[in-house]
Parts: structure tokens; sequence; C-alpha cells
């Protein structure tokens, strides 16, 4: 498989969903702390998503695939993808993110929010029956992921890190 | 609730949030004066209105780096109150309160973090009290925790926070001087719906 050096990266910012099946194309969500972004890639059409959510649930009256929450936003992520041609059984599924970015101090029990973001991220995936091949998650610490649309390579930056795939 | 979020911003309290921002800032500079026992003084002080979507750019692209120093305000008017500075520029400020040549600090230790925890809790309670008594309400800031990290991780603090709030929170930004060396600090002030109302009253 040829490793893809940089691309034509295109940045999904909060509450975004971005979807590609343009080879050259890298989906990428940038310092996300407690946000999470789940990445799907289907290796047969090459059709890659990526979203990042910030809240872990839809409040009432959101719309039902919302990208600004995790449970809407992977409903939407999904709905996406499979209008591009994308097959649910065949999707990689990557969940990176949900840093508690003020561990060491007394917020966390009021902002508990990358951790509500994962959970949420788990048992929306799994409520649809969606595997996760992957996932880097919780911690205290920002990071950059990329999504290669080429060949469905996901990579993680974290400042003071090597960028290592996942 | 974003459209009367929005709509409370009208000239008249954009006025007022500017003078208030003023008074604030130059009290923070009082109090950080005050701590290092050298004469600061303020510079442009602004304030101004900006969509969640857009802070991650205006504090240097979402994944450089930065130091973001984060105060919770509760009492009559609550809210949140982020100061975040891009990392050169927290070792510019380290240098500039420890009264060392520019250059010296070149990584924040433990020494260094506090005394940005220190700048945190300074500014921020000196800018609090100068909204609060304009206000004449009660104000408090919570201890501050400092976060070095990707622009983009520490801001998600308060987006996830005002995420079911509102759609913009308010930019308060000054240039702290002393002699001929400068720092400017952001303020990011996410206030609740109640503290809006309260400001526009």
């Amino acid at each position: 498989m040829e490793a893809v050096i940089e691309g034509n990266s295109l940045a999904v910012g909060l509450g975004e969903i971005k979807v590609s099946r343009e080879p050259g194309d890298v989906l990428v969500a940038y310092g996300l702390g407690s946000c999470v972004a789940v990445g799907v890639y289907d290796p047969l059409t090459r059709v890659t998503g990526l979203l990042h959510a910030v809240l872990p649930e839809r409040t009432n009256g959101a719309d039902p695939q919302c990208p600004k929450y995790v449970d809407s936003g992977i409903a939407g992520l999904l709905q996406t993808v499979e209008q591009l041609g994308a097959l649910r059984s065949r999707l990689v599924v990557r969940v990176v993110g949900g840093a508690n970015m003020l561990a060491l101090s007394s917020f966390k029990q009021a902002l508990n929010i990358g951790e509500r973001n994962i959970a949420a991220a788990r048992a929306t995936l799994s409520g649809l029956r969606l595997r996760v091949s992957a996932e880097e998650v919780g911690g205290n610490k920002g990071r950059t992921v990329r999504l290669y649309v080429a060949n469905g390579r996901m990579n993680v930056r974290v400042l003071g890190s090597e960028t290592r795939d996942l | 609730m974003n459209a009367t979020a929005t709509a409370g911003f009208d000239e008249r309290l954009h006025d007022l949030l500017r003078i208030m921002a003023s008074e604030g800032i130059r009290n923070a500079a009082d109090g950080l004066a005050s701590m290092i026992g050298a004469t600061i003084t303020v510079a442009d002080p602004d304030a101004r209105l900006v969509p969640i979507s857009e802070i991650a750019a205006l504090a240097g692209g979402p994944e450089s780096e930065a130091v973001g120093i984060y105060l919770q305000v509760t009492g009559d008017i609550s809210g949140q109150i982020m100061l975040v500075m891009p990392y050169p520029k927290a070792l510019e400020l380290a240098d500039l309160l420890m009264d060392e040549p520019p250059g010296t600090t070149t990584q924040l230790g433990s020494i260094e973090r506090s005394a940005l925890a220190e700048v945190g809790n300074l500014t921020g309670t000196f800018f609090l009290n100068a909204i609060a008594k304009r206000l004449k309400v009660d104000a408090r800031p919570s201890p501050p925790a400092v976060m070095v990290d990707m622009v983009g991780a520490v801001l998600d603090i308060i987006v996830a926070v005002c995420g079911g709030v509102g759609e913009h929170v308010l930019l308060m930004q000054g240039q702290l001087m002393r002699d001929d060396r400068a720092v400017d600090l952001d303020f990011w002030v996410i206030p609740d719906p109640a503290t809006l109302a309260a400001f526009a009253a």
C-alpha cells in the first residue's frame, strides 16, 4: 500500500461532518480536546467520513442528525457516507478524542464532557451494531486526527510526541 | 436562546462591554503590577462578540500550542473566563513576570506554570471585581486551572459548556506593557444568559 504523505487537507471543524471519496483528500480534525472524532472508511468504495462532535447527546428539538452531538452526529455521518455508496457492514470505524483537559483540577466533576462523549460514541455505535476497530480516547492531551481517503490510514498527533498510526 | 443571546448584544450593550473590558483589564493590570512590584500599563483594550466557530483561528489556529488559564465564575452572575495566549507569548510573559531578559524562559516548568496560574487568578479576580462593582453584584472566581496544549483542545472546554447556551462568546483583548515590553492578553468571557441579561439591564 502506498503511503500518502500529504494530500488535499479538508478541515473538519467543531460540530461538522466531512465526507470524501477523492483519493487525494485527507480529512483532518485539529486540536480535539474533550470533543470526539468518529472516522468511518469503506475499503471497497473508499468513501470516507469524519465527524467532529462537541457534546454527547442531542438536546430536545435538535436535528436527529445534528453533527454537534455525538449520538445524532454518528447518525448523520452514516447517512452521508451511505448516500455516497458506502456499505455499513464494510465500514472501518475508529474513535479519537474525549480528553479531560481539566484532569488535575477541581472542575473535573462538573465538566466531565470528554468521558461522556466517549461513552456516547461507544453506546451509539454499539446500538447500530458497528464494531470499533481502534480507539485513542481519554487522557488529558489534545489530539489532531487525520484520515486518508486513499487508503483509510488514520493517524493521531499529540503535542510533544511522534505522530502515530491508529 | 441563541437568538436572545445574539440579539442582546446591541450597540448600547457593545459600548458598555467595551467600557467594562477597559476597566476590567486596567484593574487586572494594577493587580499584576502590585504582584511583581513594577508599573504595568494597558494598551488598546477592546471587547467584541465572536462566533464560537472562529475562536480557534483567532487564537493562532486549532493545532498551535497555547496556554489557557481557566476560571469559573459564581455568585449573582455566573459564567467562565479563559485567558488564552500562544505558547511563545506565555514564555515572554513568564520572563516579564520574573524580570528576566526576553528569551530566558524556554519551557514552562512548575514555577512558571504557577506564576501563570497566579496571573490568571489576579487578572481574573481584578477583572471580575471591576465588572461586579459596575453592576453592583457579587461574583467570585474559582481557583485557576492552567492548561498547555493545542488551542483547539484548550478551547473545547468553553465550547462544550456554551454548546448548550449560545453560539457567541465575548472576547476582551488588551496589551500589557512593562517599560518597552508588551504581552497581548485575550480573555474569553462566556456569560450565561442570566448574566448577559444583567449586563444589558
